[in-house]
């Protein structure tokens, strides 16, 4: 089920969460169209893990509310076919060949033999991994893994798409490959949202560009009116996002509260 | 609708998870051996088992003439239930990929799959043998439809253990995180608990004997009628068959009620510790710093080796976890336990002085020796290419092993002659415990270099790289073997035994064993280091 004609895929309202003393999310909030592939940058520490565990509703914040597609994320049941989640470390099994795992998720999301079948061979032939999809995954390169997850985060065609550095440890033609994937996903009118650190693709793909810093967003908008931000330095991404995270990794917030420490949720 | 779809999900999690388990120990000869170990193990009690179970079978005249019938069958679903919150909590309390099956299926198909899996996995290891207990019993009687009763009598009542097990145990994980520091207590507690039955079940049986009325009125008093009549009935149609009672029925009716209910309390768990986080520790790895460098002490300080004992030290303090191995040793307590118990004086204190020597020499190559390449494998790369030797390396385990044992091969003896045992005894056996602790830790390097264990595993629950069981029973037998050898020839040398040819003989073939096999694996073990490739 799409969202609703007019209804965000995504809508976060004042989002906080806590991890004892150490303050994750202070108050954000999102409103993502359907459709739009969202880059979602931050350092490290920002909160950009947790925001991603509330989203998919993973983790429950202190306060606030998530609503994926007009649904609310604690409702499971009625979430799980809208939304498809690749986390920073693939949730394989290494004990299965790529092939059975994809077809286990599938199995487990009641898909339909056929269409299972026709999704896998063509996702695998996409991928690059139908030569090894028998193979077991405990015997796959880093690269190999993040493509099989990306596809059992897929195969049921979400209309949400969570991914967490998906081109992390990919060679240049399978990160292209993935980036080809985001923007076709969301041409069919699926919506992604891309947490990573690596700028040139968020530059390549990404409509809207959100900024963490400090359990905040600091900065949201169109890729270009984000990068106006730095015009006086360069006018790169890069440069924008140095500006407005305080110009270095870890660099101290205004309110004194942690930083330059890993985030939270991505220690779990 | 909703329910017919999570227990479809639960069993597609549970085979996967099952399938997952069978291709994890085919997949490791080390595993599959110690099957082989334990199918001969069993198979050999089986071969005792069954002919007595097919003879009880065969005399049994009544239900309640089989001995401890009623208490047992009243103890029985508490066992089970505890015994699934114990799975819970060690083993299936989440699940791989919990990223994965969370955001697919409802947590209750989980909850369905993960316990449907450990049932799976239980009845792959004890199937068989309770099968073939089953059928001998049911030859025995001359019913063949005692094993349809029996599992018709069974499969509720698992059922039922296991849902309220796994939700007693998810409650229990929660108690956990929200107290890190019961954590922390839960585990030394746990560990002083199995020590305290080992050693106990050594005088239990004593004491049982002594006290067999006492005993009686101790099983009488937990018997609770209707749960043994309602275990009774898995001898409807033998000839042990008694009237059905209502009580029977009752606990069968709220066997069969409870079991959905326990499913969605165990759901309800499972929820609020899957999607909730952790407490904050104030203890974390986040909040801890220390300030002053990498300050070392004398005399650790005076050698690049003891800089490297020093290194090992420190990290084992900060991380003890990395020496839960250490605590296979407690299930050798219990012989010395009922020897502790029946001595005092004089023969108590030499007992204490020698079993400090036997901890000392333990621990000196158990600690660090026994998985030396496995422990060093994430720091290899830098281990082999800062420029120091592999002596060092070595010398720098040897060292923190001996920093570890000597202090107990000292301690104890002297604790052991404040109880009454000779000075001189317990100063000898402080001073062969000494040099044993030096031998017994240059013996480990070469065996634990022999066989790396790189693999994180799970042990008394904490995940790390613990040495092969294979090395640790072989260097248990080895030194427990020489400590015993030269504190038995000690004792006899301070008494003023005469050294006849023959025994000096042996003496000698002994001390040339005790250094020279120790300096061979010194050796290999310094070879296997410079030799070391990472692939």
């Amino acid at each position: 089920m799409a969202p609703t004609t007019g209804d965000p895929a995504v809508e976060a309202t004042d989002l906080r969460k806590a991890y004892g003393a150490a303050v994750a999310l202070d108050g954000v909030s999102l409103s993502i169209p359907a459709g739009t592939v969202y880059g979602f940058l931050g350092p490290n520490g920002a909160g950009k893990t947790t925001t991603m565990r509330l989203l998919t509703g993973l983790s429950r914040p202190d306060s606030g509310r998530v609503r994926v597609c007009g649904v609310d994320v604690a409702d499971r049941r009625a979430l799980a076919s809208h939304v498809g989640y690749l986390p920073e470390t693939p949730p394989l099994y290494e004990e299965f060949s790529a092939r059975e795992q994809l077809e286990y998720v599938a199995d487990l999301r009641d898909l339909p033999r056929d269409v299972a079948a026709e999704r896998i061979d063509r996702y695998l032939g996409a991928f690059d991994l139908a030569a090894d999809a028998d193979r077991r995954i405990s015997g796959y390169s880093k690269g190999m893994k993040r493509k099989t997850a990306f596809v059992q985060a897929v195969l049921h065609d979400p209309d949400v798409l969570f991914l967490d550095e998906p081109t992390a440890g990919l060679d240049p033609r399978a990160a292209r490959r993935m980036r080809e994937s985001m923007v076709e996903f969301a041409d069919g009118g699926a919506t992604v949202f891309l947490s990573t650190h690596i700028l040139p693709v968020v530059e390549a793909v990404a409509d809207t560009v959100g900024v963490l810093f400090d359990g905040r967003v600091v900065a949201e908008g169109s890729t270009d009116s984000v990068r106006s931000r730095a015009e006086g330095e360069g006018g790169s991404l890069e440069d924008a996002f140095l500006a407005v995270t305080g110009g270095r990794e870890g660099a101290p917030p205004a309110d004194g509260g942690e930083s330059g420490s890993e985030d939270p949720a991505a220690r779990r | 609708m909703s329910l017919r779809r999570d227990l479809r999900g639960g069993s597609r999690i549970a085979r996967a998870e099952f399938r997952r388990s069978v291709r994890q120990y085919t997949g490791d000869w080390r595993r599959l051996l110690g099957l082989v170990v334990a199918v001969v193990f069993v198979g050999g009690g089986l071969l005792v088992t069954v002919p007595a179970v097919y003879v009880l079978g065969r005399t049994t005249r009544s239900v309640s003439s089989i001995p401890g019938f009623a208490p047992v069958a009243t103890v029985l679903p508490a066992l089970l239930v505890v015994f699934a919150a114990f799975r819970t909590v060690e083993r299936i309390g989440g699940a791989d990929g919990e990223a994965l099956l969370l955001t697919t299926v409802h947590p209750r198909a989980v909850v369905v799959g993960l316990v449907g899996s450990e049932v799976a996995r239980l009845a792959a290891w004890f199937g068989v043998p309770l099968a073939a207990t089953v059928a001998a019993f049911a030859l025995g009687v001359g019913s063949p439809t005692f094993p349809i009763t029996a599992a018709a009598v069974a499969v509720p009542m698992l059922c039922c253990a296991a849902v309220w097990g796994y939700a007693l145990g998810l409650g229990l994980l929660r108690v956990l995180r929200r107290l890190p520091r019961l954590r922390r207590l839960v585990k030394w507690v746990g560990i002083v608990g199995v020590l305290v039955a080992v050693v106990g079940s050594q005088a239990a049986g004593r004491l049982v004997a002594e006290r067999a009325v006492a005993f009686a009125a101790v099983l009488d008093a937990v018997t609770f009628a209707p749960v043994a009549e309602y275990v009774a009935l898995a001898f409807v149609g033998t000839p042990l068959s008694r009237p059905v009672s209502l009580g029977a029925l009752a606990v069968l009716a709220g066997v069969v009620c409870l079991t959905p209910v326990g499913l969605a309390v165990a759901t309800r768990q499972a929820s609020a510790v899957w999607f909730t986080d952790a407490a904050a520790d104030p203890a974390s790895a986040a909040k801890r710093a220390t300030t002053g460098g990498f300050d070392v002490p004398r005399p650790f300080a005076a050698a690049a080796a003891g800089r490297v004992a020093w290194g090992h030290l420190l990290r084992a303090a900060r991380h003890p976890q990395e020496l839960s191995h250490l605590l296979l040793v407690v299930f050798f307590a219990g012989p010395l336990g009922s020897a502790f118990v029946g001595s005092s004086g004089e023969a108590l204190g030499i007992l204490i002085a020698g079993t400090g020597v036997g901890l000392a020499t333990y621990l000196a190559g158990a600690a660090f020796g026994l998985n030396p390449l496995g422990d060093d494998r994430p720091q290899l790369p830098l281990v082999l290419l800062v420029g120091v030797d592999a002596r060092t390396i070595v010398r720098g385990r040897v060292l923190a092993g001996v920093a570890v044992g000597l202090p107990v091969a000292v301690l104890l003896p002297a604790v052991g002659a404040g109880i009454g045992a000779p000075p001189g005894v317990a100063a000898a056996f402080a001073a062969v415990g000494g040099l044993l602790c030096v031998t017994a830790s240059t013996f480990a390097v070469g065996v634990g270099a022999a066989y790396p264990v790189y693999e994180e595993r799970k042990f008394w629950g904490s995940e790390t790289v613990v040495p092969s069981t294979l090395v640790m029973l072989t260097y248990l037998a080895v030194v427990g073997g020489g400590t015993a050898i030269a504190l038995l020839l000690t004792w006899y040398g301070l008494a003023g035994l005469t050294l006849s040819p023959g025994l000096g003989v042996g003496l000698a073939a002994y001390l040339l064993l005790t250094i020279g096999v120790p300096y061979g694996c010194y050796r290999y073990a310094v070879r296997r280091y410079r030799r070391y490739t990472v692939g």
